[in-house]
């Protein structure tokens, strides 16, 4: 298995060694639209609630992973949600991801509305 | 990886990784305040270390890393993950971490390779 160390959220693809179909490669575009469709279905026109933030995030997460399992690709998926309300802090994230740069890839979509941000990052990994 | 002899099925560690993580942050986040300049650079370097100590035990995972650093202000933050993968091999650990002006969490996600 060829290995190379990746920092942030960049899917690389190596052209020269492309030889697998369309069914077995992590394609971002589509992955991106089902992230947002999944994160305004289940926050969109909503306030922050800390009340109910619990189960928006884990709405997010289980729509998306519906959604990417429909796919019916031979990948292992993570997806990650992050909602933090709007009050001036700062908040950084990173990811660094050891796998197989020809197969597997991410995609991160980041959202927000007036009162909070909501941040969904997917691993995809080559079964 | 090259040189891994594939006996019996391996199983994610989720206590060895979570003392190596917290050993990364510690080392790179310990004893300092929050710093909008420095930021970007302490979540980078939490996550290469933390991963390059993942490697280093030498087992058939692919691993992600994620981390998130956010200053103390009153704000409210929540995560989620879901996992969709083999629940005998794969598996995940969560350390979170603060001190006095901030918070800082960081995720394993560990996915055997089938060889």
């Amino acid at each position: 298995m060829r290995s190379k160390w990746s920092t942030g959220s960049t899917f690389s693809n190596n052209m020269e060694e492309f030889q697998t179909g369309e069914e077995t490669t992590f394609v971002v575009d589509e992955i991106s639209t089902i992230i947002k469709e999944s994160v305004e279905g289940a926050i969109g026109g909503n306030a922050y609630q800390h009340s109910r933030v619990n189960q928006w995030s884990t709405n997010v997460v289980e729509q998306c992973l519906s959604q990417l399992t429909k796919l019916g690709k031979p990948f292992k998926y993570i997806v990650t949600c992050i909602i933090m309300q709007k009050n001036g802090a700062g908040l950084q994230t990173a990811s660094s991801c050891f796998w197989d740069n020809s197969t597997d890839g991410s995609c991160t979509v980041r959202w927000e509305n007036k009162s909070m941000y909501c941040i969904v990052s997917v691993f995809g990994l080559a079964l | 990886m090259e040189d891994y002899q594939p006996n019996d099925e391996v199983s994610f560690n989720a206590d060895e990784a979570s003392n190596s993580v917290k050993e990364c942050i510690e080392s790179i986040l310990g004893g300092v305040d929050y710093n909008q300049n420095k930021v970007n650079q302490w979540t980078a370097s939490i996550v290469e270390h933390s991963l390059t100590q993942l490697v280093k035990q030498g087992k058939p995972f692919k691993y992600i890393v994620n981390c998130a650093v956010m200053q103390k202000s009153g704000a409210g933050l929540h995560t989620a993950n879901s996992c969709y993968w083999d629940t005998t091999t794969d598996g995940n650990c969560t350390v979170r971490w603060e001190n006095r002006t901030m918070y800082c969490v960081v995720c394993v996600f560990a996915v055997a390779v089938t060889l």
